[in-house]
């Protein structure tokens, strides 16, 4: 076989990026925009039958009876399970497990699953879960943090006093001399509501079970399959090996799916009681009701600053109402104070946290993980400081640059920093200078511009399960056919991280994208991954796929020289060809380097790994580990808005973002991710939260829960710095959280550019405005009359 | 939920419909089911027998010539939003059709359906396992009223956009019967009582609406929501003005979304004859304020709402009468 000549030609000559840097669709977009990717709930399952969940309608109550009898005689129904199926608590935190899949004992939250039926259809199963009785004695509910902590308050868990899951204390630096040092000091408070992922795909899973061997399939929509694995194992008291976890495509989780949720256990559980398949696909309810999102916050923040912006020192105190179990809560108020640093230089930080049990549906990690609170009430109280200093915003911000490499004083190391680029961009592209506090507007419209600061971790240094393993492992797979398949446990849910690894080693190895192909997510074939959580995919699998592509390339290069009968020095490599360098008509095309490669071995099967050093796993303090990271991103972002101050309403025109991202692996997939997060996070800012009333979910649907349309989504004009991190693949970092956390003190600065407002509580709502807008006009009256 | 079983019947004649929904009880007109089919799914509507509208070519149609308008009630909101002659001359109309949801439901959602629009609660509209675990409540299966604890009557909030504009361009809506067709002014169609907010008999269809030709007036609507689009209005306010050098000849405002009817606002006779100066935006929004009693039915403040529609009703006024000077 031979090349043909023009190929060996172009390849040489192509002037584009081919794999890295390339501007490319993500290789998964086909079927999703065609309508051919099968989702969990889509799956074909001859037969399945219908699962269904009795969920309380207690906050709090001791379960005293769950009399299933009834349902359990009904024609049709196949299995009724309870609290007594599984005595195993779960949580993806080992140290913090106080969840049952079926509430055993209590029930802690409206919605808190009970009991579980599978029936031959949904008429069945709804009346089956109708004819279950309760018997229950109902506890005093908490539905707010202050009241949960009250000395007298009913305990949602043992040995938790005050109900508080997790206090964290603790200071770097000294606070004290940094605040008596200062030319200002100012405190403040903030509070943030409750924010949920509102994920395209509810909730589903469908699980099989093989009676004859003992065996569980169970096909989920999660972000980490590996986690839902061990706690299938763990809950079903079943080995790991005879469980498949399988991840079809997914749409969307933004921390939803971060962990384990108990209905992926119910499934399995049911379908090992009903020895059949069960399809267990939850209500847009549901999903509501299962949360994780990111926890209503109370925030006091003092900071203290030189006459020219200089931060000397800065004390936060952080609530949390976490809801009423562990999941990942314990990370999110460690993250809250740890990622205090390393967005500026600060010499001082004293941390005081609590996250605190209440009977609602547990929050959990959401994008941007536990710093997006924290980062509107640093930044908001920073610009509100630099105003009553006479200093510019921007400058500010500049005052107090980091310079990489540097470590922070709570032991995070920042190897790349291209903060300062990006609020250069962002200042001139915004006409900062000509523009800031002159927008003016006309008749009852006033407009303004604001601009915040954020940064995020490219993953977790140190796993939540601490294994000994690599962070990450690849698998390339070469065969007969001289196709390369990527074998990943990465689950791609929609960040397109299965286009980063293909576009990783398509680089490497020069090849054609038609002959890759990528299998994710099935543990029966792809290796072992932590998951798709703290934007770990791209620096970590990234860098395991760029070594395992390496490992690959030089085997091919020696099959290559062996066929061509040269040194391997001797070898030039064009990826689909290689040719002798000094006889370049002298080439074999890539079939023939593969097909010479698995001579005498045969199929071929290369690993990549990537582990973080130690020195990267943070500070020894307790809980050091959260917040350490190889590689942060950085983004200065800007925000021009319009108020309507009749009606409060406020609309954001244009947002410009700034990312340091490292090196863009695929700039169009890093642009959408910026133009995702900042939409995402305008959301949080403008119109979106969960209310409870008396526990009970007031918005637990897509009508009222308000996620912002096409239409309030302003012009997001987005420019990529890569600073070029030393440690990620080809210098990649994460791009995909650090652009949420800026954008709601950066509107909260534009409002008060236009409207001399500073809003300190979010949602930035039509009612809260209004409402503000309307004490100032009756505080100005008051004055009026006064004089 | 998935959707329960119903038998659909599918009549051609307007007259047809009539005889199916006489002939069985426990049945429902069906248009564009952007309002039945979600009630449906939630339980909040549990119909035997489904009567699809959708076949029915005369109740699709909009003619405007002569005196008056005519509309279909099967005519779809996308429709009535893209008419030339409705965008000029009956603009409140063709403003609050396209100020409905989203552009799908538009292209589905009809006028009928709008104008028969189910009564909205966030007590109400919520599922099965929400609502039996909050006992219910007076509009459907429990008793008393979530929003005012001691209401012997329900506040669920009409929320339809297109009425509050056929009521200020005067609209009639013809009505068919078992005995023949009737009309109705547009404002006697309602009623301030959220679970009986229609005085459509069970067995009478919404089969067209007739507006008057408005020479000389001119109109608009808009409404308050949260998002800009989706969203049901917070409140929503149609005002038609008719301005005669420097004094309002006439004036009709009315509001959506605040009370379990849509309503017009009284007392604004006074201002005929005056021009349109401090004074008269006072009254404006002065008598709006008390039209808009909004309950707590949304999640949304009702202080609020109260207060946004008043703001609305002088925008309007303002802006129909600055251009029309």
């Amino acid at each position: 076989m031979n090349a043909p000549e023009t190929q060996v030609k172009e390849i040489a000559n192509a002037s584009a990026p081919h794999g890295v840097g390339a501007r490319r669709p993500l290789v998964d977009g086909v079927e999703k925009v065609t309508g051919t990717a099968r989702y969990t709930a889509d799956l074909p399952a001859d037969n399945a039958l219908v699962g269904l969940l009795l969920r309380s309608p207690y906050a709090h109550a001791e379960l005293l009876e769950v009399d299933i009898s009834e349902a359990l005689a009904l024609p049709g129904v196949r299995a009724v399970i309870t609290g007594d199926e599984c005595d195993m608590p779960y949580g993806v935190i080992p140290i913090a497990q106080n969840e049952f899949p079926l509430a055993r004992d209590k029930v802690r939250y409206i919605g808190d699953p009970i009991a579980a039926v599978a029936a031959v259809d949904e008429a069945t199963a709804r009346l089956a879960i109708s004819r279950i009785r309760l018997k229950v004695r109902e506890l005093p509910a908490y539905f707010k943090a202050a009241d949960a902590r009250q000395a007298d308050a009913v305990l949602l868990h043992e040995k938790k006093q005050g109900n508080i899951e997790r206090e964290v204390h603790n200071e770097f630096g000294d606070v004290a001399a940094g605040f008596a040092a200062a030319d200002l000091v100012r405190e403040e408070t903030y509070e943030c509501a409750e924010v949920h992922h509102a994920m395209m795909e509810p909730n589903a899973a469908l699980a099989a079970w093989d009676t004859e061997r003992g065996h569980l399939t169970l096909w989920s929509v999660t972000q980490v399959p590996y986690y839902v694995h061990l706690t299938l194992a763990r809950c079903m008291k079943m080995e790991a090996a005879h469980i498949r976890v399988i991840k079809p495509f997914s749409g969307g989780g933004f921390g939803h799916r971060t962990e384990c949720l108990n209905f992926e256990v119910i499934c399995g559980m049911l379908a090992r009681a009903a020895r059949g398949t069960v399809r267990l696909a939850q209500t847009r309810e549901e999903s509501f009701l299962a949360h994780r999102g990111r926890p209503e916050s109370q925030m006091r923040i003092k900071l203290g600053l030189k006459r020219d912006g200089s931060i000397t020192a800065c004390q936060a105190e952080v609530v949390q109402r976490g809801g009423a179990y562990g999941g990942y809560g314990l990370v999110t108020i460690l993250y809250a104070g740890a990622l205090i640093n390393g967005l500026y230089d600060i010499p001082a930080v004293k941390y005081d946290g609590y996250r605190v049990y209440t009977n609602t549906p547990a929050c959990g990690a959401m994008r941007g993980h536990g710093t997006v609170n924290i980062r509107f009430a640093f930044e908001s109280l920073l610009d509100s400081m630099a105003t009553e200093l006479g200093l510019d915003q921007i400058a500010a911000r500049r005052r107090n640059l980091l310079k990489a490499p540097t470590e922070t004083i709570n032991g995070l190391r920042v190897t790349s920093y291209g903060l300062g680029e990006c609020i250069d961009w962002v200042e001139d592209v915004s006409g900062w200078a000509a523009r800031k506090g002159k927008l003016g507007g006309s008749g009852n419209i006033r407009k303004g511009l604001g601009m915040a600061c954020s940064h995020f971790v490219s993953g977790s240094a140190k796993p939540v399960h601490w294994s000994g393993e690599p962070h990450a492992v690849i698998v390339l797979k070469l065969d007969f056919d001289a196709a390369v398949t990527i074998l990943t446990g990465a689950s791609d849910i929609g960040q397109g991280s299965s286009t980063v690894v293909t576009q990783i080693v398509a680089e490497v190895l020069g090849i054609d994208y038609h002959r890759i192909r990528v299998v994710a997510n099935d543990s029966a074939v792809t290796p072992k991954d932590n998951g798709s959580y703290s934007s770990r995919v791209t620096y970590m699998v990234g860098n395991a796929a760029l070594d395992a592509a390496e490992n690959l390339k030089r085997l091919l290069v020696t099959a290559a020289a062996r066929r061509l009968k040269v040194e391997e020095s001797e070898v030039v490599w064009y990826g689909e060809a290689a040719a002798v360098a000094s006889d370049p008509d002298r080439h074999i095309p890539f079939a023939d380097i593969a097909e010479e490669a698995l001579v005498g071995t045969g199929t071929l099967n290369v690993k990549g790994t990537f582990t973080c050093p130690p020195e990267f796993q943070g500070g020894k303090q307790r809980g050091g580990a959260v917040g350490s990271s190889m590689g942060f991103s950085y983004v200065a972002q800007a925000a021009e808005v319009s108020v309507d101050m009749d009606l409060g309403i406020v609309t954001v025109d244009k947002i410009w973002a700034a990312i340091d991202c490292g090196r863009a692996i695929n700039p169009m997939a890093v642009e959408g991710q910026v133009q995702g997060a900042v939409w995402m996070g305008l959301g949080q800012t403008l119109c979106e939260e969960t209310i409870y009333e008396n526990g009970r979910h007031m918005v637990p649907n897509m009508l009222d829960y308000r996620v912002p349309t096409i239409v309030e989504s302003p012009d997001i004009e987005v420019h990529i710095v890569e600073s070029m991190d030393p440690n990620g693949p080809f210098g990649a970092k994460e791009a995909s959280e650090g652009p949420l956390s800026g954008i709601m003190s950066a509107v909260a600065a534009a409002v008060e550019d236009a409207t001399g407002l500073r809003v300190r509580a979010l949602p930035i709502s039509p009612p809260r405005v209004f409402a503000a807008m309307q004490e100032a006009r009756n505080a100005a009256a008051n004055e009026e009359q006064a004089l | 939920m998935s959707m329960p079983d119903f038998q659909l019947l599918r009549p051609t004649t307007a007259a047809d419909a009539v005889a199916m929904r006489a002939a069985n009880a426990a049945s429902r007109y069906i248009a564009g089911g952007t309002d039945l089919l979600p009630n449906i799914r939630r339980g909040l509507a549990e119909p035997g027998v489904v009567i699809d509208l959708g076949g029915i070519a005369e109740l699709a149609h909009i003619e405007s010539g002569g005196d008056a308008l005519r509309i279909g009630a099967g005519t779809t909101l996308a429709a009535i939003a893209g008419d030339a002659t409705i965008r000029a001359r009956y603009t409140a109309l063709a403003e609050a059709a396209e100020a409905v949801a989203g552009p799908t439901h538009r292209a589905a959602a009809t006028l009928g359906g709008n104008l028969c629009l189910d009564t909205r609660c966030v007590y109400y509209n919520q599922s099965e396992f929400w609502r039996e675990s909050n006992d219910y409540c007076m509009k459907l299966k429990g008793e008393g009223c979530r929003v005012a604890k001691k209401s012997k009557r329900c506040y669920a909030a009409f929320s339809g956009d297109v009425a509050p504009a056929l009521i200020v361009l005067a609209a009639e809506l013809e009505i068919l019967g078992p005995k023949g067709s009737r009309r109705v002014a547009i404002a006697d169609f309602y009623r301030d009582d959220g679970m009986a907010w229609l005085t459509l008999a069970p067995d009478e269809l919404l089969v067209g609406v007739h507006v008057p030709l408005h020479e000389g007036w001119a109109s608009a609507y808009e409404k308050v929501r949260v998002r800009g689009a989706i969203d049901f209005p917070l409140a929503g306010v149609a005002v038609a003005l008719k301005r005669k050098g420097n004094a309002i000849e006439d004036l009709r405002i009315a509001c959506t979304g605040v009370a379990s009817r849509p309503l017009a606002v009284d007392g604004l006779a006074e201002l005929k004859g005056k021009p349109l100066d401090a004074a008269a935006l006072a009254v404006i929004t002065g008598q709006t304020e008390i039209a808009a009693g909004a309950m707590r039915t949304t999640v949304v403040d009702m202080l609020y709402r109260r207060g946004v529609a008043p703001v609305l009703a002088r925008r309007l006024t303002e802006r129909l009468w600055n251009s029309a000077a």
